[in-house]
């Protein structure tokens, strides 16, 4: 058998252009499929890991899913605000420990800006239940001598360069990222500079791409304008808007946290049938699979393509050594004048494609793998998913193993095809 | 004002089948995801029993023992009493007691999953809960028809609304919170996908 394999592979390493080509092709489809599969593992990863801790999310009513996706991934906008009343009225529950409401709809420089509570840095967690962690200076104080202040998500504080102590102004609306149309098209909140206070460390979630700052210092900003405009004439100094009522009236959701998780159904019940207005509560767990669910279909057609490219480069395969026989016919000839039984030569086709598939598809996972680790920190910075460079799952095990098995089924067919060949036709000279 | 006279026919009829079925163990119907073997059978030592979600209504509790004498029928549309009895209603359930002959012991029950907790390593936390989308119909489930189970170690694969079989020692959630006395609470060592019963 060994002397067999060596035959195998000295008699590759002839035609070894060829082979190299379909060793790459094979590469490239095992690396498309299983690089699709850290993509599909870790975006659905950065999803749930976005929120954790967190067990309803009230807004105004709308799809959980919609709702889910301004709350927590601030992907789209809210479709209306809330009342801070209702969010009282919720806190009051006797089952809610705490709520933390959310005021979305400002921007600085593309970043979304969220203007919330103290609470928030307290019980807001990601990932597996870790708590927001302070990379530099502290939270925003939430009193009036610290109503300019803000706290920098990872992501926002690395890409513009911001250090504690900038100043920085707010945007009104938002605005997409990179998007810096200069002072004609931007409604800025330039009148009220903030203080940078604080820096988040990085979590990967969309809190890296936020900006922090008080509820109260979103009415300050706001005092001004009425009608979605700077009222004419009208102008509150940094100084003044101290002195005007800063209580938030309107929020856009609320983050709530409950004593005992099992009541979760009876707050969200009380939630949907709170008389004073519309409101929606969904438990996030619920709405992520609903998303996912959404998001899945695209998802398995992508995996799906990248099986279609992994048969089409086995296919390539099977057709190189199906074109490779001809030339070898006097090759298999002499081996079966040397002794060698069909069966040996079914044996040497099929060894020749095992370790040409075995090749390509260690070669393709293992720049999968350079990939992921080249393109990380890119992708990371870009769409906010964190790619993780970590052991293969077993979904990609099981990817690995199909390429591999296909690969020496589809070696079968040459293998069979010299199998039929006789003797005396490899012998026997053709013109 | 039918809307509220609906519920509250539900909730009492609800109510009617709870103790009805209450003796554990001998339930009334089949309950929507029965074990093979109905409920109570003896297990093997060693194993954990099967239950059914009857079996975790305590015996003698009587979520209708407040309302006692009253006729519900003379009620007229839009009598107030019959919301304050609504909410009314709704507190015995949220304050559904547990099951003491059940706690400690090692069971195995079929539901439905509604995820609290997902983590890199998997599901930590759910609810487990009697029939499916227990978290948007109205009413929501008694508290004492809802588990908390927290799978050890996480499950993998397992989505909202699946239909799971879990198996661990039943344990009640903390006293001082919400759900009155207390909840069910199960650390799962094993999270099985439900399949249906041959019949």
């Amino acid at each position: 058998m060994t002397a067999l394999l060596q035959i195998a592979a000295r008699s590759a390493w002839n035609r070894r252009g060829t082979l190299a080509l379909v060793v790459l092709s094979i590469a490239l489809a095992t690396a498309l499929l299983i690089g699709l599969e850290r993509l599909r593992n870790d975006i659905r990863g950065s999803f749930t890991q976005s929120v954790s801790g967190t067990d309803l999310i009230v807004g105004a009513r709308t799809g959980p899913v919609q709702l889910m996706l301004y709350a927590v991934f601030r992907v789209g906008g809210a479709t209306n605000n809330i009342s801070m009343d209702g969010v009282r009225a919720v806190a009051a529950h006797r089952a809610v420990a705490w709520t933390v409401p959310i005021a979305l709809g400002d921007s600085h420089r593309g970043h979304p800006v969220l203007g919330t509570t103290a609470g928030y840095f307290e019980h807001f967690a990601y990932g597996d239940r870790q708590p927001l962690v302070l990379a530099q200076g502290r939270a925003f104080s939430g009193t009036l001598d610290g109503l300019y202040e803000a706290v920098l998500g990872a992501e926002v504080a690395q890409r513009l360069g911001y250090r504690l102590g900038q100043r920085i102004t707010l945007t009104h609306g938002l605005r997409a990222a990179g998007g810096d149309a200069g002072g004609e098209l931007a409604a800025e909140h330039a009148d009220k500079p903030f203080t940078v206070v604080g820096v988040l460390a990085r979590t990967g979630t969309p809190v890296d791409r936020t900006v922090h700052v008080s509820l109260q210092a979103i009415e300050a900003i706001h005092l001004d304008w009425a009608g979605g405009a700077p009222l004419p004439g009208v102008s509150i100094a940094a100084e003044h808007a101290r002195k005007f009522s800063l209580e938030p009236r309107q929020v856009t959701a609320a983050l709530v946290g409950l004593k005992n998780r099992v009541a979760v159904f009876n707050v969200q019940r009380f939630v949907a049938e709170y008389e004073a207005e519309p409101l929606l509560a969904v438990l996030p767990g619920v709405a992520l699979d609903e998303l996912w669910a959404a998001v899945g279909l695209g998802e398995r057609a992508l995996l799906a393509m990248s099986g279609l490219v992994a048969l089409v480069s086995l296919a390539s395969l099977v057709a190189v050594v199906l074109a490779g026989l001809n030339e070898r016919r006097r090759e298999l000839a002499v081996l079966r004048a040397v002794g060698a039984g069909p069966r040996h030569v079914l044996a040497l086709l099929a060894a020749e494609g095992a370790l040409v598939t075995l090749s390509g598809a260690m070669l393709g996972a293992a720049a999968a793998a350079g990939a992921v680790l080249a393109a990380g920190p890119w992708v990371q910075q870009r769409f906010g998913i964190t790619l993780q460079a970590t052991a293969p799952t077993v979904e990609q095990w099981a990817l690995f193993g199909a390429v591999l098995l296909a690969g020496m089924l589809a070696s079968l067919v040459p293998g069979w095809r010299a199998y039929r060949l006789s003797l005396a036709d490899g012998l026997t000279p053709r013109t | 004002m039918t809307r509220v006279f609906l519920s509250l026919a539900v909730l009492l009829g609800l109510a009617g089948t709870a103790t009805a079925q209450a003796p554990a163990g001998v339930p009334a119907m089949k309950p929507p995801l029965a074990a093979p073997g109905a409920a109570g059978v003896a297990a093997k030592p060693g194993e954990p029993r099967t239950i059914t979600w009857e079996a975790l209504v305590p015996a003698d509790w009587d979520p209708f023992k407040d309302f006692k004498g009253i006729d519900f029928q003379m009620l007229d549309d839009g009598d107030p009493r019959a919301n304050e009895w609504l909410k009314k209603m709704r507190q015995a359930w949220d304050d559904a007691p547990v099951n003491p002959a059940l706690v400690g012991q090692v069971v195995r029950i079929p539901g439905f999953v509604v995820p609290l907790e997902d983590s890199k390593e998997g599901l930590k936390e759910f609810l487990l809960v009697p029939y499916f989308g227990a978290c948007i119909h109205s009413p929501p489930p008694p508290a004492n028809q809802i588990i908390h189970v927290l799978p050890n170690p996480p499950v993998k694969g397992v989505r909202s609304m699946d239909t799971v079989w879990i198996s661990g020692k039943l344990t009640t959630g903390k006293t001082d919170t919400y759900m009155g006395a207390s909840s069910y609470r199960i650390e799962a060592t094993q999270v099985a996908p439900y399949k249906e019963p041959a019949r």
